[in-house]
C-alpha cells in the first residue's frame, strides 16, 4: 500500500533532482553497451533487400562479407581467409575460413557463399545484380572452397564483394523461401560480432554479443542499443547528454556542428565514409527539353556557387565535386575534367545562346525541382539556394515537397523535372558509378538506375572496356576517357562530395578502423 | 426523456457518427495517388510489377471498392482496424500503445488549465476592473494569440537549452530503464514542458468563462440573499458563485476535451512526445492509410464518449437542463 | 454613428487596429521597402541581429530575417483572409439555406458540422493538405474546409430566429422571392455576428497556416513565418533569433486581430458585455 505522501515526495525529489540526461551511464552492464541511434525504424532488417545507411550501420554487425578493406582499398581477410585470382582473371578462388558458425549454430559454409551471390544477392539488391552479371557459374569446390567463374575478367570483383555490396545470407534459412515475406527479415541471422536479440517496435533494436564470433578477442562490447530518434534535435540532445554514444552523417544538423566540434566529450571524424564516396547530385530528365540540350545543363552548373553551397549552406562539410568520381579514390583523373565554376554571366549566355531568351519578367524559363523528404534538413536548404541561384540567372524554379514512398516513385517512373539524390562510389566506378551512365541499366519503375535516360553508346562501350580491363593502367585510360566524355556532356549534375562527419563519445575507443566505418560493424569497439 | 434511455440514444448516435467518420475517411484518403504497394516500393528502394501486384493482392486492394469498404466495416466491428503499412503491425495494438501517452498528457494540460484558470478568473472577477483584472484579461488575449509550437519551442529555448533545468524531448530518459518511483519521476519531469505548453491556452478559456460567469452569477438574486444573511464575501464566493459557475466550465471542460485528444499534435510534435498526435503525423509522412483511417476511428469514438460523458455531467449539475 | 464611437472608445480595439494597419503597411510595402527578394541571399548564416547591417540577422541560409519577416506579413494575411473569406462564403450559404428551410436541410447541415467537430480536424487539414501537394491553394482550401461550419452554425442560430420575424413576413406577403428575402431582409441583420466571427476566424487561419508550414506542409516556394520556424528548429541552439522574431510576429499580428475582433463584439452587441 503505498503512502500518498512518500509517492509525492518521490515524484518531487524527481523533479527537483538535476536533469537525469545530465548523468552518464552508471553500472557496469550499461557502461559494456554501445548506444546507437536510428532516425526512422527500418522496415525490416533484410539486408540486401534495402541498402540504406541505417541498414548498413545495423546488419554491419550481423552479417559479413568475404573480404574487408583498409584505407587504401586493398582487401583483406575476413570470412574469406584469402583469394586467388587466375592470372588471365577469369577465375577467382575463394578459400573460407573453417571455423564461423551462424547465430544459430548451423556451420558457415560454401553453400551459403553460392547461394548469396549466386542466387539471393543479385535477386534482391541491383547493384550486387550489376556486380555479379560477369560471374558465368559459382563452383562449390568443398566445403570450404569455391571457384568464380567469370565471363570475362571483371577488374572490380574483389571490390564488389565489399561489406554492404556482398553480406553472406544463410542458405538454410533463405534458401527456397519467398526472400521478401520469410519471417528471418525481422529476426536476421548472421556470423557477425553482434546477433539480433530484440526489436521492440518504435522504440529500439537490440543486438548481443556473438559468443561464438570467430574473431579472437572480439566483440569488444557486451551489446549494441539502436533507439528511434526521429528528430535532429533529439539526437543532439541525446549527443550532448551522453544518452547515446554515436552520431553518424546526416544524424545531426550539420547546422549545429561547431557545437558538437566544441564538445570536449565527443570526437569528430570526417573519413568514415570514404568507402562509400558519396556525391550530392542533381539529375535531370534527359527525355524532357531543354533538359536535353547540353548547354542547358552546362548553364545550370554555372549559375550555381557550389562552393558557397559547401561552405555556408553546408557549414563546411564537403568538397566541390567536378567528376563523377569522388576526388580521393582511385581512377579520379583531374586533367581531363571539364569544370563549371561560379559564372553568372556565362550561363545566361548559353541560355540566350539555346534561344532561352529572358520573357515577361525576366524569366527565361520555368521548371520544378522534387526535393529530397528531409523535414528541413541541408537538403532542402540547398534546394532553396539553388533556387535562389536560378532565379538569378532568369530561370524560376518551383520546388516539390514529397515524402519517401512518392520521391520513389516519381524518381522510378520518370514523372520529374529535375530531382535531388546522392550516390556512393563504393569504392570502384565498376560498382557505383557506371549504374547511373548505361542505356542498358535505363529501366522503368526502378529508382536508383539510369533515372536520367542518358544514352552515349560509347560511354556504355567505354565502361563496358574498362570494367574487364586486364591491369590498372588499361583501366585508367578508359575511366580517364569516361570522365572526360561525361564531364563535357554535364552527364549529371555533380554537386559536392559529401564528407560527412561521424561523432562519437570519447569513452569508446576503435569505432572507425576503415574506410567503411560503421558498415564493418563494431565488433572491435572498447571501452576507452 | 429518462436519463437512461438519453444515454442509449446516444449511444446509437456515437456509433452512427462513427461510421459516418470511417466512410468519409475512407474515401477521402483513397483519393490520394499511391497506395500500400507505392509505400512498399518506396520502403525497397525499388519494387517490380510483380511483387507490386503481390503486394495488392495481399492487402487486399485489388478488389472494387465497394467490397473493399465492406470489408473494412465489417473488420472495424470486430475490433481489427487493420495492418499499418508502414510498421506491419496491427493497427489497434499500435494506436493502443501510443494512447495512453496522449490521454497523460492531455489529463496533465487539463488539469493545469483548469486549476490555474479557474483560480485567475475567479481571481479576476472578485474585483472587476481593477489593475489585476486587467492585467488577467491582457495575459488571457496573449495566451490565445500565441502559436503553440512556438510556444512549446520559446519553452524548450529558455528551459532546456539556456538554463538546462529541464529535459526537452520525449517521454523519458532515453536508454536509462528507470523502475518504479524513479521513472515516475522522470516522465514527470518530461512531462512539465508540453503539459505547460499544452495548457496555457485553454488557462486562458478557463480564465475568461470563470471570470464572466461568476460576474453573472454575482449579480444574481439568491447571491444578493446569502449576502444579506450575513455570509462572508470569501463564503458567499465559494458556496455560491464558484459552484453555479461551474455549469459552464463543465461544459467547456468537455469541449476541451474532445479538442486535445486530437490537437495535441503540434505540442507532441515539438517536443516529441510518443503520443496519437506524432503518431499521425508519421501516418500522414508515410501515407499509411489504415493506420490514419484507425486513429481517426478512434478519436471519433473518443470524442463521442467525452460529449456523452460531459452532457450527462451538465444535466446532473445543472437540474433545470433537460436532456434530449 | 454609435458602433464607430463604442469601438473606438476601448483602448486595446484601437491599438489592435493600429498594430493590425501597420503590419498591412509592411506587407504591401514590403517589395517598395526592400529592393531584393526574401530568398536572396545577403551574406553567411546565422548571424545575429545588428550584425552586418541587418536588423534581425540572417537565417540558417544567409537570408536576411528583416526581409524574411516582412514578407512572411504577406503570406499569412494573404491566407488569412482568403480562407477567411471563401469559409465565410460557404458558411453563410450553407447556414442561411439550413436556417431559412430549416426541415431535413437543417438536419443534414447539423449532422455535418457535428461530423467536423468530431473528427480531429487538424489531423485532417494535414492529410488534405499533403494529398493534395502542398502548396498555398491546398493551404487555403484545406484551412476553409475545417473552418466553415463554425460560420455556418452562427449563420443558422441567427436565420432560425429572424426567419419568424415580422418583416420577412411582410417581404413574402409582398411577393418577394425566397432568394431575395435571405439576400436583402434577413442577412443585413444577421450581420453583426458574421463580422465578429469572421474576425477571430482570420487569427485562426494565420495560426493554423503557420502551424501547417511549420510542419513542412506549407508551399515549399514561399516564405512564411511557420516556415521560418520551421527551419529553425536546429538552428535555434546555435541562433535564437531564427525562432523567436517570427513567432513573436505571428503572436502580435493575432493579439492585433483579437483585440479588433473583441472591439467589433463590443460595438456590435452592447447588451451582451457587463
Amino acid at each position: 500500500m503505498l503512502d500518498r505522501r512518500a509517492v509525492l515526495g518521490a515524484a518531487a525529489a524527481g523533479v527537483l533532482a538535476p536533469p537525469a540526461w545530465a548523468q552518464k551511464p552508471g553500472t557496469t552492464a550499461r557502461m559494456r553497451t554501445i548506444n546507437a541511434m536510428m532516425t526512422d525504424e527500418p522496415a525490416h532488417l533484410n539486408y540486401p533487400l534495402f541498402n540504406t545507411r541505417i541498414m548498413q550501420e545495423i546488419c554491419g554487425n550481423i552479417n559479413e562479407s568475404l573480404l574487408l578493406f583498409d584505407w587504401q582499398f586493398k582487401p583483406k581477410p575476413n570470412l574469406a581467409r584469402g583469394y586467388e585470382m587466375a592470372p588471365d582473371g577469369m577465375r577467382y578462388t575463394i578459400h573460407l575460413r573453417p571455423d564461423v558458425v551462424w547465430h544459430d549454430g548451423a556451420p558457415f559454409t560454401a553453400r551459403d557463399v553460392a547461394f548469396s551471390c549466386g542466387v539471393m544477392l543479385p535477386q534482391l539488391n541491383p547493384r550486387s545484380r550489376g556486380a555479379f552479371s560477369h560471374l558465368r557459374e559459382i563452383k562449390v569446390v568443398d566445403r570450404y572452397t569455391l571457384h568464380f567463374e567469370m565471363n570475362e575478367p571483371f577488374n572490380a570483383f574483389i571490390l564488389s564483394l565489399m561489406a554492404s555490396s556482398a553480406p553472406m545470407m544463410p542458405a538454410h534459412i533463405y534458401e527456397g523461401t519467398n526472400f521478401r515475406t520469410n519471417p528471418y527479415n525481422f529476426k536476421p541471422v548472421g556470423t557477425g560480432p553482434f546477433k539480433f536479440n530484440r526489436w521492440s517496435r518504435g522504440q529500439y533494436i537490440h543486438l548481443t554479443r556473438n559468443e561464438r564470433y570467430w574473431r579472437p578477442g572480439q566483440p569488444g562490447m557486451d551489446g549494441i542499443y539502436y533507439r528511434l530518434c526521429p528528430t535532429p534535435e533529439q539526437r543532439l540532445v541525446a549527443m550532448e547528454s551522453g544518452a547515446v554514444d554515436l552520431a553518424m552523417a546526416d544524424d545531426i544538423d550539420t547546422v549545429v556542428n561547431s557545437r558538437m566540434v566544441a564538445n570536449p566529450d565527443i570526437v569528430a571524424r570526417s573519413d568514415a565514409f570514404n568507402g562509400t564516396g558519396e556525391i550530392a547530385v542533381m539529375e535531370m530528365n534527359h527525355r524532357r527539353w531543354p533538359f536535353s540540350d547540353r548547354r542547358f545543363r552546362a548553364a545550370y552548373m554555372h549559375a550555381i556557387n557550389r562552393e558557397f553551397l559547401v561552405k555556408a549552406i553546408n557549414f563546411g562539410l564537403g568538397k566541390v565535386a567536378h567528376s563523377p568520381i569522388p576526388s580521393d579514390l582511385p581512377y579520379y583523373d583531374d586533367k581531363v575534367l571539364t569544370k563549371y565554376h561560379y559564372d553568372p554571366a556565362r550561363a545566361r549566355a548559353l541560355l540566350d545562346e539555346m534561344g532561352l531568351k529572358p520573357g515577361k519578367g525576366g524569366v527565361r524559363h520555368r521548371f520544378s525541382i522534387m526535393m529530397i523528404p528531409d523535414g528541413g534538413g541541408y537538403w532542402t536548404r540547398a534546394a532553396h539556394y539553388i533556387k535562389q541561384a536560378m532565379s538569378e540567372v532568369g530561370l524560376d524554379v518551383a520546388l516539390e515537397s514529397t515524402d519517401w514512398p512518392t520521391f520513389s516513385r516519381r524518381s522510378g517512373n520518370w514523372e520529374f523535372d529535375v530531382d535531388c539524390n546522392s550516390y556512393g562510389q563504393y569504392g570502384d566506378p565498376a560498382i557505383g558509378t557506371a549504374r547511373f551512365f548505361l542505356s542498358s541499366n535505363i529501366r522503368k519503375g526502378v529508382p536508383q538506375t539510369n533515372i536520367q535516360g542518358y544514352n552515349n553508346p560509347e560511354v556504355d562501350a567505354l565502361f563496358a572496356k574498362a570494367a574487364v580491363a586486364v591491369d590498372h593502367a588499361e583501366a585508367q585510360r578508359h575511366y580517364s576517357r569516361l570522365q572526360q566524355i561525361l564531364t563535357h556532356d554535364v552527364a549529371m549534375l555533380w554537386m559536392y562530395e559529401r564528407k560527412p562527419m561521424f561523432f562519437y563519445n570519447k569513452r569508446l575507443k576503435n569505432v572507425i578502423m576503415g574506410p567503411n566505418g560503421p558498415a564493418d560493424g563494431f565488433g572491435s569497439v572498447t571501452l576507452a | 426523456m429518462n436519463r437512461l434511455s438519453y444515454i442509449g440514444a446516444r449511444l446509437v448516435k456515437t456509433v452512427l457518427i462513427t461510421i459516418a467518420v470511417v466512410l468519409l475517411s475512407f474515401f477521402l484518403i483513397r483519393l490520394a495517388p499511391g497506395d500500400a504497394a507505392t509505400v512498399m516500393a518506396g520502403q525497397s528502394g525499388y519494387a517490380d510489377e510483380a511483387f507490386m501486384k503481390s503486394l495488392r493482392i495481399e492487402y487486399g486492394l485489388d478488389q472494387p471498392l465497394p467490397v473493399q469498404l465492406w470489408k473494412y466495416v465489417k473488420a472495424v466491428a470486430q475490433g481489427d482496424l487493420g495492418t499499418s503499412y508502414v510498421r506491419r503491425q496491427p493497427v489497434a495494438a499500435v494506436i493502443l500503445e501510443r494512447l495512453p501517452n496522449t490521454l497523460l498528457l492531455d489529463a496533465f494540460a487539463l488539469l493545469l488549465a483548469a486549476g490555474g484558470g479557474i483560480w485567475l478568473g475567479s481571481v479576476a472577477a472578485r474585483r472587476p476592473g481593477s489593475a489585476g483584472d486587467n492585467a488577467v484579461t491582457v495575459l488571457s488575449m496573449l495566451f490565445y494569440a500565441v502559436p503553440q509550437f512556438w510556444l512549446g519551442m520559446m519553452m524548450v529555448l529558455v528551459f532546456a537549452v539556456w538554463l538546462a533545468w529541464l529535459p526537452p524531448f520525449g517521454i523519458e530518459t532515453m536508454g536509462a530503464d528507470y523502475t518504479g518511483l524513479a521513472r515516475l519521476g522522470d516522465v514527470a519531469q518530461h512531462l512539465i514542458l508540453p503539459g505547460v505548453t499544452l495548457a496555457l491556452y485553454f488557462l486562458a478559456s478557463y480564465a475568461r468563462l470563470t471570470r464572466a460567469a461568476m460576474i453573472e452569477v454575482a449579480d444574481q438574486d439568491f447571491v444578493k440573499t446569502a449576502r444579506a444573511k450575513g455570509l462572508s464575501e470569501r463564503q458567499v464566493a465559494r458556496r455560491h458563485i464558484l459552484r453555479n459557475a461551474l455549469i459552464p466550465l463543465v461544459t467547456f471542460a468537455g469541449l476541451q476535451a474532445s479538442i486535445l485528444v486530437g490537437g495535441s499534435v503540434l505540442v507532441e510534435n515539438v517536443f516529441s512526445w510518443p503520443g496519437i498526435g506524432t503518431l499521425a503525423f508519421e501516418a500522414v509522412q508515410g501515407r499509411d492509410n489504415p493506420l490514419l483511417l484507425g486513429i481517426f476511428i478512434v478519436t471519433a469514438i473518443l470524442v463521442s464518449l467525452f460529449n456523452l460523458i460531459t452532457d450527462i455531467a451538465y444535466s446532473i449539475a445543472d437540474p433545470r437542463v433537460e436532456l434530449g | 454613428m454609435g458602433f464607430t464611437r463604442r469601438f473606438l472608445c476601448r483602448p486595446t480595439a484601437m491599438f489592435g487596429l493600429a498594430v493590425f494597419l501597420f503590419i498591412v503597411a509592411i506587407a504591401l510595402g514590403a517589395p517598395l521597402l526592400f529592393s531584393r527578394g526574401p530568398f536572396s541571399i545577403v551574406g553567411m548564416p546565422l548571424l545575429p541581429p545588428g550584425a552586418s547591417g541587418l536588423l534581425a540577422g540572417s537565417d540558417v541560409l544567409g537570408r536576411d530575417m528583416a526581409v524574411g519577416l516582412a514578407y512572411g506579413a504577406r503570406i499569412s494575411l494573404l491566407v488569412g483572409i482568403a480562407s477567411t473569406v471563401c469559409a465565410a462564403g460557404i458558411g453563410v450559404l450553407m447556414g442561411a439555406v439550413a436556417g431559412y428551410y430549416g426541415g431535413w436541410v437543417d438536419d443534414l447541415l447539423m449532422r455535418v458540422t457535428e461530423f467536423f467537430q468530431i473528427i480531429p480536424s487538424f489531423v485532417l487539414l494535414m492529410v488534405l493538405v499533403a494529398f493534395l501537394q502542398p502548396s498555398l491553394a491546398s493551404t487555403v482550401i484545406g484551412i476553409t474546409l475545417v473552418t466553415w461550419p463554425q460560420v455556418a452554425r452562427v449563420v443558422r442560430g441567427e436565420f432560425l430566429s429572424l426567419r419568424a420575424r415580422e418583416f420577412v413576413q411582410a417581404a413574402r406577403v409582398l411577393g418577394m422571392g425566397d432568394a431575395a428575402i435571405i439576400a436583402t431582409q434577413i442577412l443585413p441583420n444577421a450581420l453583426p455576428p458574421i463580422v465578429v466571427i469572421s474576425s477571430m476566424i482570420v487569427g485562426n487561419a494565420i495560426l493554423t497556416e503557420s502551424a501547417l508550414s511549420f510542419l513542412g506542409l506549407g508551399d515549399p516556394n514561399l516564405l512564411s513565418w511557420g516556415s521560418m520556424i520551421g527551419g529553425s528548429r536546429s538552428a535555434m541552439w546555435v541562433a535564437w533569433w531564427t525562432t523567436v522574431l517570427p513567432g513573436a510576429c505571428i503572436m502580435i499580428t493575432v493579439l492585433a486581430l483579437n483585440f479588433i475582433g473583441d472591439g467589433l463584439n463590443d460595438a456590435l452587441n452592447p447588451r451582451a458585455r457587463r
